[in-house]
């Protein structure tokens, strides 16, 4: 199932290109365009979290949040340009989840919306991912084959997961780099090598030759 | 009020006095009355005279080192018509009301430029906040665009974010940064992993571009103290480490306790500073050799850096050896009191 998400936000190039973001990262979107009765679309939506800019035409993001707070308790993620203290009181007072200042950071939003959706929906269900019989478990940091397992650490199960949530496709080794950085593990290119050899050899160990398959000058592929 | 410039401006009446005693000598020897006498009545009348003299003088003089001593203990010293009494003399009632003149127009002067000043103030901090708008729409379009272009045109707009931040926290400082400074910043407890973590992203494409090494050690610390203002630090201090880079770049994060301080180093390997720019580095336009190598040094991001830890009671200190790196430490003291009641 796709989490739904409503975006209220009034400029209209952040409101599509947030659109694009999330809907790249598996969500579905809706932007508000009309704020009139933004109520009428946050009811007949049903949206699993919203996205709220504090500054709106015609009304604001706090009040639109106490009202969502008077029949919901979805996850509300504030986003604001004017990053004063009392603004980020009044969210919290009103019921906001979180507090995000422009211009922000996307992975950390993705990580924040991803956090908040998690501990809203999913109660607690250890996320595993598959793909051609082999099993990344996240939270003890293993892979399994046929019964048989390899532990990894925690650089190898980053860029695991990342070559797992985009398998089938070409992942270069920039966006891997990026991503590790986004999830504060510093490698440089040398250390990637050395990750993916290793990941190579542990593989291996448990069946699993040429998994991993490396596209010349272009990166790797599951 | 000096003596001396006192009887020079009462010369013309003691000369009229000298004068009328001549005539009186004069006249009254004229008419024949012994020599006794009539210095008996010029002594009188000189007694008089200088006894006159020397009242007024010493009345004149207390009023007028009362009226120093009232100004000089005054902080807005051109209001002093508001709170000295209107004098009863007319020479001195036209200065006062010269005086009155020059206050009105003063404060009117004041007035203007405070007033200016606030919509300025104003209008600059209105515009940082809403020049974050295409700031975000930017970043977000480079974002779902990925390429080599796009990542350089982010890691221009690390820049542009940094260049913004440093614009909003140098035109909140100034006399009213104590002001400022009251109502928006927040102690409380945060760990520094987050806020070296947070510095990091904000500079990730800055950092991947010079591929700069970055590590991070030792972050369990706690300390209590203004995230968002000690992250503007953080940034400054990587974004010169990037600057002044030289070989294959590297910098160090790491952490270390001892007694009640924690303190937080940002080592890189980097340029180095003279030892002789050294103690000025945190000085307002300071440039110093570096800065004149690579001409596009400000001296502002430092001197923030000095200001705002001042204000959050953090210690900052270099410590550098020319071709040998750069090593700022950031002291954050550890409130004993907080920590040891939560036991």
């Amino acid at each position: 199932m796709k989490y739904k998400i409503l975006i209220v936000e009034d400029d209209s190039t952040i409101r599509t290109q947030l659109k694009y973001l999330l809907e790249g990262s598996g969500y579905e979107v809706l932007a508000v365009t009309d704020f009139a009765d933004t109520i009428g679309t946050v009811k007949e939506y049903a949206p699993h979290l919203a996205i709220l800019d504090i500054k709106l035409p015609k009304s604001n993001g706090f009040e639109i949040c106490s009202q969502i707070r008077s029949f919901s308790d979805i996850p509300i993620v504030f986003v604001t340009g004017s990053n004063t203290d009392m603004d980020e009181l009044s969210s919290i007072m009103l019921g906001g989840d979180a507090f995000i200042t422009k211009p922000y950071n996307t992975a950390i939003l993705l990580a924040k919306t991803a956090s908040l959706l998690r501990r809203a929906y999913a109660c607690g269900q250890a996320e595993i991912l598959t793909w051609n019989g082999a099993q990344l478990h996240l939270e003890s940091s293993l892979i399994t084959c046929n019964g048989e397992k390899a532990e990894l650490t925690k650089n190898e199960v980053k860029i695991l997961y990342y070559l797992f949530k985009n398998a089938g496709k070409i992942c270069s080794r920039n966006d891997i780099v990026d991503f590790l950085w986004d999830n504060q593990l510093y490698v440089d290119d040398n250390a990637l090598s050395v990750n993916m050899t290793r990941i190579r050899e542990k593989l291996a160990g448990i069946g699993l030759t040429g998994f991993i398959k490396t596209k010349h000058r272009q990166g790797y592929t599951l | 009020m000096s003596g001396r410039q006192y009887l020079k401006n009462h010369l013309p009446v003691i000369l009229l006095n000298l004068l009328g005693m001549l005539a009186l000598a004069l006249f009254l020897l004229a008419a024949g009355n012994p020599v006794q006498s009539v210095l008996f009545v010029l002594a009188v009348w000189l007694t008089v005279v200088i006894l006159w003299l020397a009242a007024v003088y010493l009345k004149r003089k207390k009023y007028l080192d009362g009226l120093l001593a009232m100004a000089e203990g005054l902080k807005e010293r051109y209001l002093i018509p508001e709170i000295m009494e209107e004098p009863e003399q007319a020479e001195g009632q036209v200065y006062y009301q010269l005086m009155k003149m020059a206050e009105k127009s003063m404060l009117e002067k004041i007035n203007g430029v405070q007033r200016e000043r606030k919509e300025y103030k104003e209008y600059i901090e209105q515009w940082l906040h809403e020049v974050k708008t295409p700031i975000t729409a930017m970043k977000l379009l480079c974002e779902n665009n990925r390429c080599e272009f796009t990542k350089d045109m982010l890691a221009e707009l690390e820049n542009i974010n940094r260049f913004t931040q440093q614009a909003l926290y140098y035109a909140l400082k100034g006399d009213d940064f104590g002001s400022y400074t009251e109502k928006d910043y927040r102690i409380r407890e945060i760990r520094l992993e987050d806020v070296v973590h947070g510095a990091i992203a904000e500079n990730k494409y800055l950092l991947r571009q010079s591929r700069v090494a970055v590590t991070v050690d030792g972050m369990e610390n706690r300390v209590y103290t203004d995230e968002r203002w000690v992250r503007f630090v953080l940034n400054q201090i990587i974004s010169n480490a990037v600057k002044y880079r030289s070989g294959e770049p590297v910098v160090h994060f790491f952490t270390e306790k001892k007694g009640n301080q924690v303190f937080l180093y940002i080592k890189d390997n980097g340029v180095g500073i003279s030892q002789s720019d050294l103690p000025r580095i945190f000085e307002k336009g300071f440039t110093g050799q570096n800065g004149r190598m690579l001409q596009n040094s400000t001296g502002i991001g430092l001197y923030l850096c000095r200001r705002l830890c001042d204000r959050l009671g953090i210690g900052l200190t270099a410590r550098s050896e020319e071709r040998g790196g750069t090593t700022i430490i950031l002291s954050f003291q550890v409130n004993d009191f907080v920590t040891g009641a939560r036991g």
